[in-house]
């Protein structure tokens, strides 16, 4: 490449940014948009689900402007700390391991029992795990759990995404899915009896939190009110009773 | 969608296509056709930006100047040697990286620059990429890639004009500059074309590629097109259906392969009139 193509690619760049530059302070919002009932895309193209609404709500909650990005979940806190976006709303558990990278808010959805799924009709006896095929979402809780608990005498197969690993369930390439309970619930009644819960619940990580960027303190605190009043307005709950299936209340007065 | 249709057409349609219809015009469908900008954009201009490097990297192959040579063989050989997938996923993050490190060295203050530890260097350091930028950066990646394999084939199809003809050219007191433009460039084209056709192929597959760049491309429209949904809330009920995209999108490489053919062969008339032909 010569130097006028290099130039010329600078100052592309250099344009771009002053008009980015008017738009910071907006509030860039992280999501995954493939884990229904918490963020999905819905039959009109468009973003759907608990936390857009949530985080919607969350935006007029605190008065500012909020514009939603869509990102893969594997790259979802390397993208935070880069600063793509300023926080993640993506169904994310708090964990330790993750405040090692990133910082929490409180959370907005408590803690949900992890379970099994299979194909109607298969045994299996989850204390002596042998030789199975566990399918999870790579980089979740589940992934690390699974590859603890049941990692040295099974194969843990990791998916870009959670359709995925129900897809390959139904394609009869794996024994088990371990992934959240409210997640897998709908699947489960919407399968008409093709998919069944087995084995134990396990509960692992902590309640669903707004992940950021350490340094983000101003933000933290923001969204820390901002959802401190929702709870208490009970908006919170009434979300969590609308996308999954009456449950709750859990942060009423 | 289909409420715009006339009463006669769906009722002539049927119920169970009416509903095919509603769901293949529905928001996300419309979503994933219109998403085919993308790849003809980078297609397009990528092809551009390709043909551009081309001929500056097959000109510095053949240039006088030592230096020159270097860097025209070096750019061919090095990003050739380099995956597209690599190349996609490294250049567009180290310019990006690149950028807000020149950035940093001018907006940052020094005790800022000394005790950063993460990346950017200090927050209004920060570039954040829009679409258009990634869409940009996309088309350059492309442009370089395939511009490495497009210098060699142009490199080739002008060794292929015949030296007489440029020693010819040069008797007659053309300068050097209109004796490559005129006689060789206008010439090389018969010789680079079919080379030219197949990088166009490689690139137009290497299209298939956007979703690597954030960018909602045909492929990640499909994906999630074709993902099993169980919720009645997300929309459709159906199983795993990727195949049935992925199959459109077979389908639609294919045509845009049978269409590029078509278009490289008037290309090659066009190219060849007057051209003195050995049969």
């Amino acid at each position: 490449m010569n130097k006028k193509t290099l130039l010329a690619i600078a100052l592309v760049a250099a344009v771009s940014m002053v008009g980015s530059a008017s738009a910071a302070d907006k509030i860039r919002l992280g999501t995954e948009g493939a884990y229904a009932p918490y963020n999905f895309v819905n039959d009109d193209g468009k973003l759907a689900g608990f936390e857009i609404e949530l985080g919607d709500a969350l935006c007029a909650a605190i008065k500012a402007e909020c514009e939603w990005v869509v990102n893969e979940w594997d790259s979802i806190i390397p993208n935070l700390v880069a600063g793509n976006y300023d926080a993640i709303m993506a169904g994310m558990s708090i964990t330790d391991e993750r405040k090692k990278t990133i910082t929490f808010s409180d959370e907005y959805m408590p803690v949900d029992p992890s379970m099994y799924i299979a194909a109607k009709g298969t045994e299996l006896s989850f204390d002596s795990l042998e030789g199975k095929r566990i399918g999870v979402q790579g980089a979740t809780i589940h992934a690390a759990f699974a590859e603890e608990k049941y990692g040295k005498t099974n194969t843990i197969k990791s998916y870009e995404k959670a359709d995925q690993t129900l897809a390959d369930l139904m394609a009869g390439n794996l024994d088990t899915v371990l992934a959240d309970g409210d997640y897998l619930k709908p699947i489960v009644e919407g399968s008409a009896g093709e998919i069944a819960f087995v084995g134990p619940q396990e509960t692992i990580g902590g309640g669903i939190g707004i992940g950021m960027r350490q340094d983000q303190t101003d933000l933290h605190e923001k969204m820390n009110a901002g959802l401190a009043a929702l709870k208490k307005s009970g908006k919170v709950d009434e979300l969590i009773a609308k996308y999954f299936d009456g449950k709750g209340p859990f942060y009423g007065e | 969608m289909t409420e715009l249709l006339p009463q006669w057409l769906l009722s002539w349609l049927g119920e169970d296509w009416s509903a095919v219809l509603a769901y293949i015009t529905n928001g996300k469908h419309l979503a994933w056709y219109a998403s085919l900008q993308y790849t003809l954009i980078a297609a397009f201009v990528g092809a551009a930006l390709a043909l551009l490097f081309g001929l500056m990297g097959a000109a510095m192959k053949q240039a006088r100047l030592a230096p020159l040579r270097w860097i025209g063989n070096g750019y061919t050989t090095l990003v050739r040697g380099v995956p597209d997938v690599l190349f996609l996923l490294f250049f567009p993050l180290a310019f990006e990286q690149a950028v807000e490190w020149a950035i940093a060295q001018a907006v940052c203050t020094p005790e800022q620059l000394a005790t950063a530890t993460g990346w950017p260097l200090c927050a209004d350091a920060q570039w954040y990429l829009s679409h258009a930028a990634y869409m940009t950066m996309a088309c350059v990646s492309f442009g370089l890639v395939y511009g490495a394999f497009a210098a060699n084939v142009i490199h080739g199809a002008l060794q292929a004009v015949p030296k007489g003809q440029l020693e010819a050219a040069q008797a007659f007191g053309l300068s050097q500059r209109q004796v490559f433009w005129r006689i060789q460039v206008r010439q090389m084209w018969v010789y680079a074309l079919p080379g030219l056709s197949n990088v166009w192929m490689l690139l137009l597959k290497a299209t298939s590629l956007l979703s690597l760049l954030q960018i909602e491309d045909i492929v990640v429209w499909a994906d999630r097109l074709g993902a099993p949904n169980y919720l009645a809330m997300v929309g459709a009920v159906h199983g795993d259906w990727r195949w049935k995209y992925y199959l459109v999108l077979f389908l639609f490489y294919i045509l845009m392969t049978l269409l590029s053919e078509k278009g490289f062969n008037w290309l090659q008339a066009r190219a060849s009139r007057g051209m003195a032909r050995a049969n």
